[in-house]
Parts: structure tokens; C-alpha cells; sequence
């Protein structure tokens, strides 16, 4: 099912999946939420293509009001958009308008060999509540693995270290986990969570530095000293510097 | 089929098209349809000096653009998108102006391959 407002992506949308992936059906359209809802509650569709922003409501708005959510769901967005960053810190699926063909077939790739809808409907439970708790200390990292799904509060994250295109996530009770992500990848999910890129290869969460022994380095509350490459320093100290600590 | 344009480009209507004139004909409409209605918005936008609603009309017309390959306004459209709050009115008024007339000539076009081709 495709629900999105604009007719151009929804007709370029149905006729690519009808050419080229005869195996998807698509049995219905819808352009806008309120009918995307009024025909999800009929319908039972397996995958749903979701306008990030319609002209009635976001898709993530069309999501929390239904009362069941027993389908996978591919978000569509035009390029850069905002919602881009809280989808991948979600770990959800989302396609660039006008949809490129490559890009669908992986997208439909996933959707074939991923998590089953159960772990989805958890995924877009867990996006709900992220939207609606603005503080990153309450938030839920999701990331894709290859052994599934994997969530961190954000607040037990100390820091993350890259190594080319893996990178390792140190838990503040000493656990480690390595994910498929570089450090870039993480860092601009991140970004705008407390976290700061204090070297190529570490990214810090800020609410575990405990203090700056040094203009190059950081120690973390785990006792852990990090290093602080020459073009951040003065940003961190005056960040350091503004802090109130207790 | 040979569509000689200069202000869209037509390869990927063909490639979805696949050769079916009907099919393409459906997308050139739509673009005839939609494009002008969200021109007329863009210019209320522009008189009105409404920053977001630019910056909204123009995010809008992105996927239908790439597809038809108007190029010359990608990068004023993406600045758009970024700057929009920040650059002068004087500077997003011209932008917006330079958006609209070329999408004018860009329909001009569109209707001559309609009654050319496709009457």
C-alpha cells in the first residue's frame, strides 16, 4: 500500500513496483493519513510505503493513531530531509523521492530478509516514544545487526570508538558492542543528542565526561581518558568550560 | 522517440514509460497539472513574503523536478531548502522569481511536446 500526498510519487511509486517487482502487489493508495487510516483499518497489507510529511499529518502522527500496526512500513521523503536522522536513529527503512530503482530493490530486499512485523511494531512503538520524549536521556538508540535488532538507552552509552567501517559502543557497565556503522554514521545520528566527535576515531557522550585533565584530552566517569584532536579543543573547552558541574 | 528540450529532460519519463506513449503521457500531464498550482502558490508565498511556505511549496516540487530533470533550478532550490530562513528577502525574492520563470518556460515546453507528440 502506498499512502503519500502527492499523485506524481504515488503513480511513479505503483508503476515501478508493477514492472519490475511482480512478486509485490499493490492493493491500494491513499493520498493523505486520515484516508491511509480509514483504509489500513479495512485493509491488511504486508508493506506500506508512508509519506514522512503529508499535507493532514506526518507519517509518524498516521502511525500512533492507529490501533494496530501489523505491517512493515518503508518511509518515502524527499532528499535531506529532517526526519532522515530520527528514522535512522529508529532504525527504520526510508526511500529518497523520486525513488530510484536500486534503492527500491534493496528496500524491498530488507523488507523480504528483516525483522518480522512483530520487531517492527515494537521499532515504530519505540520511535513513538522517542518523539515524544525530547530529552536524549530517555531515548532508545535502535540498530540493525546481524543478529537483529539492537537497543541502547542513549544515557548508558559512555562512548563510541570507529574503526573504519565497524565501530565499538562502550556501555557504562562495561559491556561492548560492535556494530556495521562508522563512526560518521553514528556521529550524525548523534549529533544533536549530546554527543560530541572529540577525535577521528572516538565520539563521546558529553553527560560521561567527568572532567579535562588536559587541553588534549577528556576522562571519562569510567576513569577512561580519551584524546581531543587539535581542531576540537577550543570547542570543547568552551563548551567544558560552560558547563555547571556538581 | 526524440524530444530535443532544453529546460527538462525527458529520459526518465521514457525509461518508466517504457515506450507506452499512454504512460507517458500520463506523467506530462501530471507535471502540466500539478507544476502550475504550486506556481501559483510559490508566487502568493513570494508576494506575501512567506518564508516557510516557499521553502514547503518548493521541498513539494523536488521529487516531480529531479524526475523531469530540470536541472537549472536544482541548486536554487536546494539553497532553498538550507537558507531559506537565513538569506535576505532581496536574495529569495530573486531566487523564487528565477524558480518560477523557469518552470514557466519548463511547462511552455511540456505543452508544445503535448501538441506535437501526443494530440
Amino acid at each position: 500500500m502506498i499512502i503519500d500526498d502527492d499523485p506524481f510519487i504515488r503513480d511513479l511509486l505503483t508503476d515501478k513496483l508493477n514492472q519490475y517487482f511482480p512478486e509485490v502487489k499493490v492493493i491500494g493508495t491513499a493520498e493523505n493519513g486520515k484516508e491511509g487510516i480509514r483504509i489500513l483499518n479495512g485493509a491488511n497489507p504486508q508493506l506500506v510505503f508512508l509519506d514522512v510529511e503529508m499535507n493532514d499529518m506526518t507519517g509518524f502522527e498516521m502511525l500512533g493513531k492507529l490501533t494496530q500496526i501489523n505491517f512493515k512500513t518503508i518511509f518515502i521523503t524527499s532528499y535531506r530531509h529532517y526526519a532522515i536522522k530520527a528514522i535512522r536513529f529508529n532504525a527504520l527503512d526510508y526511500l529518497l523521492k523520486p525513488i530510484d530503482l536500486e534503492e527500491l530493490r534493496n528496500a524491498i530486499s530488507r523488507f523480504k530478509s528483516q525483522s518480522t512485523s512483530t520487531e517492527f511494531q515494537e521499532s515504530i512503538q519505540q520511535a513513538l516514544v522517542n518523539f515524544g520524549n525530547p530529552n536524549p536521556k530517555d531515548q532508545i538508540l535502535s540498530l540493525n545487526t546481524q543478529d537483529g535488532l539492537l537497543r541502547i538507552p542513549l544515557k548508558d552509552i559512555v562512548h563510541i570508538q570507529g574503526d573504519r567501517n565497524y565501530s565499538s559502543i562502550f556501555l557504562s557497565k562495561g559491556k561492548k558492542h560492535v556494530v556495521s556503522k562508522t563512526l560518521s554514521d553514528l556521529e550524525e545520528i548523534l549529533a544533536d543528542k549530546n554527543f560530541f566527535r572529540c577525535h577521528k576515531s572516538h565520539l563521546v557522550n558529553k553527560t560521561h565526561i567527568q572532567s579535562q585533565p588536559n587541553s588534549f584530552s577528556i576522562q571519562l566517569a569510567t576513569d577512561l581518558i580519551l584524546p581531543i584532536s587539535r581542531r576540537k579543543r577550543d570547542e570543547f573547552t568552551v563548551w567544558f568550560n560552560s558547563q555547571t558541574w556538581d | 522517440m526524440d524530444f530535443p528540450t532544453s529546460h527538462i529532460d525527458l529520459s526518465n519519463v521514457e525509461a518508466i514509460s517504457r515506450g507506452d506513449p499512454q504512460r507517458m503521457k500520463k506523467y506530462i500531464l501530471q507535471f502540466q497539472e500539478l507544476i502550475p498550482e504550486r506556481l501559483l502558490l510559490l508566487k502568493e508565498a513570494l508576494q506575501t513574503k512567506n518564508r516557510v511556505q516557499i521553502r514547503q511549496i518548493t521541498h513539494k516540487m523536488i521529487p516531480q523536478l529531479q524526475f523531469f530533470g530540470v536541472r537549472e533550478i536544482s541548486v536554487p532550490i536546494s539553497r532553498l531548502e538550507y537558507e531559506y530562513m537565513s538569506m535576505s528577502m532581496e536574495e529569495l525574492e530573486g531566487i523564487v522569481s528565477h524558480i518560477i520563470s523557469t518552470l514557466e518556460r519548463a511547462l511552455d515546453e511540456v505543452s508544445k511536446i503535448l501538441k506535437e507528440r501526443f494530440d
